[in-house]
């Protein structure tokens, strides 16, 4: 660490041409707030007291179900952080550290991936063979920390998560300064890019009545290859399973500016479930951020448990449920947003009477084009989901 | 077998007769007594000269156990002299003299010369030697083996002439044969005519005590008693040498001075550290229940006849009128029966009825144990631990003998291996005849056992089957390097220095009741490691001590105690008392370990603490730093005090209860580098001991005054 230091702080010096970054409002608000965090530790040095961080808990205990807001609120618990304390004491270090490699980032204008941030701090602990983080999923869990500590979104710290989302419809922005037309994006799609805040991603135009987010590539490649969404005049998103932030925080972006309702088409299993209760409701994990990326008024499309019937499908596409699949459904069929909804109440049951799951793909069996042509034209047209 | 028949039946068969064998007139012939000293001429393995160097060892052992135990007897502050000289290869001259009370001429003979003859062996009393077989032993081996008399000069007054005897054993007869003066020894006369003739014809002795100050007038010598012995032997160091019996003999018996000159020309002095002699046993009568069978019979009969009642209570300690009548009634018998005319049947319930009657324990002021302070200070003089404890248990009958158990403690310190210096360890390597490096570490230094031995090996980097003794000097500093620096803590075994009524034992280990308790306790129960049926792991220093009337000594040479059920007992009880008071300080030091530990962690993330903190708000990172090391401190520093004030200072040793020292280990670290002690230099047992000064110049080249 001594000798990257010195390399960083010796950079300038040597590179006087270089033009001095200009900082945002944003930036300036985020830097103050990291100055804060370790004027505390030299002040309670200087007092000869231990010096403590308080991070709100992320944890299911300090969620709660806002009935009026419709989604998952973070509560006020807090966990202390102090520098002396054994099994705290490395993590208090680390976040340290990526305060200081958050502080480094926006000085010089540049951002990075939650990956680069793990790379950019990791190094030997001077005098030690022990490393600063181990691996990444070290790394990961400080950054949402030190997010929740300053009240900070990660964007707004300089870091971003690795994108897997794309999109595709008829919606013009501008994107880094570039204009994009998300209609004439190929076979591809739009990348939904990391950061989708208004001074990144604006936009422009759109025709779109609606949006229709489904849960992975191979299904998004078939409605787009169908050109379903030119047909139908929507926008097609898809997630990559568990929709990463950017992407929740694109449909929330697309439902509360340009109004457009979000239907999902999911898996019918525990799993596709829980991806409709993120997007709706927000994840417990980031529960901190839910209001900005929420959408309440998300509806389930499909797939249902009753659409075995309905489809009349065959057993051989059917995936048995395994022993944490069941575990994992009655824990959703608990959760407060879903426990006194009827239909939901019903759909899980469905499933676990059922005993399998089904993946959109199993509609193939029928026809290539089934889930594009019959499938989701019906349910559009009998505005058959759950909410 | 009757013979005539076999030969009849020969006769009958018409067969060549067979030739004859023996008859048992023949054989009658040949019966003979054996004497005792003919017996132990062919078994001398039984009285400890089964080699070399042990005789050597066994020689010194005897005369110095009956120096100590005349100069106790007699009150005087013994003051004990060994001189081995090198004579020839593989030959010795040993001399041990006392400033004991001397012995009357009509007996010297007989006390040298005739195997057991002794004053301790009828009586019940403790004492160091008890059979009376080993000086005359080491007479006769020295005899055997060189054809040198033994010579004896004794001094019972100043006034009075000393005797000087050349003897030898006739091992047919077991009687002394006087080889000078005619048969009838030499009287030297006293003062200046007997200093000159003992200056004219070469004898030994030391006339005058060394000046108690530089320039006093020395003190003469007023009585004493020098045996000489030549004989063949070989001399060594490390562990069951002469150099390391002298030392435990001075840890258990802090009262002596010794003066060894070894046969390198090297003078030893172990200074005594009290002036204050062992409380003296006091003699007593045998206990009822140690008492068996036929010796009962045996009494009865060699008493004056008296009534029954009067014989048990006159011969018998513990037995009072009231208990002698209690035990006619459980007899069956009159107390007042004659104690002569009783029959065999009548022992026998005599015998039975005692068993049944309750009878209170020995009286045990016939014991006279070392003290719990005295092993403390004995041990710690020797061992440079960091924790010293010691219990003395109360005192205890096996088959009717009291006994007494005393254990000590010590944990921790050096080993002797990491001690050693370069130079001692060159002369070590020397004398060693040992093939491998392994062996040679494993027989020299205490405590170093195969593992800690392959260690240090492969630290150095020496071949398996390389030779100690073709080492160049260069190798040896390797060695000596390795040795240093070789973790020897872990994976060393306890080691146990064995005492019996004050001697120290060297030999048969294995065989011994204390070596047996030791190994069958749980030391796990008090913070060590152990494997199952062997002596636990550590840096530990174990001292046993068992003082009796009676030693019950499973071999002559008196090196292993045998395992009465009552003896294990004690020990065991002993055992636990020590280890309960070393289990409290484990975890004492354990804790410190942890908060140490708990330091570290936190100092390890501090640096990178106060770096992150002063990019983010460019606060001066050497002052954050010191601040955060501060409260670290701070925060870690109550555990370190706590222990400080209950641990260290031995004026506060709340939970231990008595008897335990504890040793500042970075002052003794700092002591150890001024006297730079090898094991051939012991701690000296005098002067100021807790600060690790030495008291005498312990490898001083001044020679005794030998001739005057």
């Amino acid at each position: 660490m001594a000798k990257k230091k010195t390399r960083k702080k010796s950079a300038p010096e040597k590179k006087p041409a270089k033009p001095p970054v200009k900082l945002t409002p944003q930036d300036r608000k985020t830097l103050s707030s990291l100055k804060n965090l370790a004027g505390g530790v030299v002040k309670a040095a200087a007092r000869s007291r231990a010096p403590h961080l308080e991070v709100p808990s992320r944890s299911l205990s300090n969620v709660r179900y806002n009935k009026s807001k419709r989604f998952i609120e973070m509560g006020s618990g807090k966990n202390r952080r102090e520098l002396f304390n054994l099994s705290q004491a490395k993590s208090y270090m680390q976040t340290m550290l990526v305060g200081s490699g958050c502080k480094t980032l926006i000085e010089q204008g540049k951002t990075t991936s939650i990956r680069g941030m793990y790379y950019l701090l990791k190094h030997t602990i001077e005098g030690v063979k022990e490393e600063t983080f181990d691996d990444q999923s070290d790394c990961d869990p400080i950054i949402e920390d030190v997010e929740v500590t300053l009240n900070a979104l990660r964007e707004e710290l300089h870091v971003y998560a690795s994108n897997r989302g794309a999109m595709v419809g008829p919606l013009s922005l501008t994107d880094s300064g570039d204009d994009i037309d998300c209609s004439r994006m190929g076979s591809g799609g739009y990348n939904i890019p990391s950061i989708v805040e208004d001074e990144v991603l604006h936009f422009r135009k759109c025709t779109a009545d609606f949006v229709l987010h489904v849960e992975k590539d191979t299904v998004w490649r078939r409605f787009n290859e169908d050109k379903f969404w030119r047909e139908h005049n929507c926008i097609l998103t898809h997630g990559g399973g568990q929709p990463p932030r950017d992407v929740r925080r694109l449909l929330h972006r697309l439902h509360s500016e340009l109004d457009l309702p979000i239907y999902c088409l999911l898996d019918n299993d525990p799993w596709g479930y829980y991806i409709y209760s993120v997007i709706k409701q927000g994840s417990i994990n980031l529960a901190y951020e839910s209001k900005r990326m929420a959408v309440p008024d998300a509806k389930f499309m499909g797939l249902r448990s009753i659409d075995y019937e309905r489809c009349e499908l065959t057993p051989s596409v059917t995936i048995k449920l395994s022993d944490t699949d069941i575990k994992r459904a009655k824990q959703i069929a608990n959760y407060p947003w879903f426990a006194h909804k009827k239909a939901w109440q019903k759909e899980i049951n469905g499933m676990l009477t059922n005993g399998f799951k089904l993946e959109v793909e199993a509609l193939i069996s029928k026809d290539i084009s089934y889930v594009t042509e019959q499938y989701a034209p019906a349910r559009l047209a009998a505005e058959d989901w759950l909410d | 077998m009757p013979a005539p028949n076999a030969t009849m039946d020969a006769a009958a068969n018409g067969k060549k007769p067979r030739r004859r064998r023996e008859t048992a007139q023949s054989m009658a012939a040949k019966q003979q007594s054996i004497s005792v000293s003919e017996f132990f001429a062919k078994n001398r393995h039984l009285l400890g000269f089964d080699n070399p160097r042990k005789a050597l060892l066994t020689t010194v052992k005897e005369a110095v156990d009956n120096s100590l135990d005349a100069c106790e007897e007699a009150g005087i502050v013994p003051e004990i002299w060994v001189h081995i000289e090198s004579t020839k290869k593989n030959r010795y001259k040993i001399g041990i003299q006392d400033n004991g009370p001397g012995i009357v001429k009509k007996q010297i003979p007989l006390i040298f010369g005739k195997l057991l003859y002794g004053s301790k062996f009828h009586r019940l009393r403790m004492s160091r030697g008890q059979q009376g077989i080993g000086i005359s032993a080491a007479g006769m081996y020295g005899m055997l083996t060189t054809g040198k008399p033994v010579k004896i000069i004794s001094k019972t007054s100043v006034r009075k002439p000393t005797h000087y005897y050349e003897i030898q054993i006739d091992t047919k007869t077991n009687t002394p044969e006087i080889l000078n003066g005619k048969g009838n020894g030499v009287d030297i006369p006293p003062n200046d005519a007997g200093r000159k003739y003992i200056l004219k014809h070469g004898i030994e002795w030391v006339a005058e005590y060394e000046p108690e100050s530089e320039g006093a007038k020395p003190k003469d010598v007023r009585s004493g008693t020098r045996v000489t012995i030549e004989l063949e032997g070989k001399h060594h160091r490390g562990r069951g040498s002469v150099d390391d019996y002298l030392e435990q003999t001075a840890i258990s018996n802090p009262h002596v001075t010794l003066h060894y000159l070894d046969p390198d020309g090297n003078q030893h002095t172990y200074h005594r550290s009290t002036r204050e002699l062992p409380k003296e046993p006091k003699e007593i009568k045998p206990h009822p229940y140690g008492v068996e069978m036929g010796r009962l019979i045996t009494m009865f009969k060699d008493q004056p006849a008296t009534s029954l009642s009067q014989f048990l209570t006159t011969s018998f300690s513990r037995v009072s009128p009231a208990v002698a009548r209690k035990i006619c009634e459980a007899a069956n018998l009159s107390t007042r029966a004659n104690s002569r005319k009783l029959k065999r049947e009548d022992a026998d319930a005599i015998y039975q009825a005692i068993q049944a009657t309750k009878i209170s324990a020995p009286s045990t002021d016939c014991i006279a144990p070392i003290g719990e302070e005295l092993l403390i200070t004995g041990l710690h003089q020797v061992v440079p631990g960091e924790f010293f404890t010691a219990a003395t248990r109360p005192p205890s009958v096996y088959r009717g003998n009291p006994f007494q158990i005393e254990v000590a403690l010590a944990y921790g310190g050096a080993t002797q291996a990491q001690k050693v210096t370069l130079s001692a360890l060159q002369q070590l390597i020397q004398e060693s005849d040992a093939r491998t490096l392994r062996q040679f570490l494993m027989n020299t230094f205490d405590g170093v056992g195969a593992d800690a031995a392959e260690r240090i090996r492969n630290e150095a980097g020496f071949g398996a089957r390389q030779s100690p003794a073709k080492f160049k000097n260069s190798e040896i500093e390797r060695l000596h390097a390795a040795m240093r620096n070789v973790n020897l803590s872990e994976g060393q075994s306890m080691q146990v220095l064995r005492y019996a009524n004050r001697v120290p034992l060297q030999f048969k280990q294995r065989d011994c009741a204390i070596t047996e308790a030791v190994m069958n306790m749980n030391w796990r129960a008090y913070g060590l490691s152990q494997s199952r049926g062997s002596l636990p792991s550590g840096p530990l220093t174990l001292m046993v001590h068992l003082a009796s009337v009676w030693v019950p000594f499973t071999s002559e040479s008196k090196e292993a105690i045998a395992a009465y059920p009552e003896i294990l007992k004690e020990l065991r009880l002993g055992l636990q008392a020590v280890g309960r008071k070393l289990g409290i300080y484990m975890r004492r030091r354990k804790k410190v370990k942890q908060e140490n530990e708990r330091r570290s962690v936190f100092l390890r993330y501090l640096g990178e603490v106060a770096r992150a903190v002063s990019d983010i708000n460019g606060t001066d990172r050497d002052e954050l730093y010191a601040n955060l090391l501060r409260v670290a401190e701070r925060k870690t520093a109550e555990a370190d005090v706590k222990f400080d004030d209950r641990g260290r200072k031995v004026a506060d040793q709340s939970g231990f209860g008595k008897h335990v020292l504890i040793v500042d280990q970075e002052q003794q670290t700092a002591d150890d580098a001024e006297a730079d002690l090898g094991p051939t230099n012991p701690a000296p047992v005098n002067g100021k001991p807790i600060n690790g000064k030495p008291a005498v110049d312990a490898n001083g080249q001044q020679q005794p005054k030998l001739f005057d």
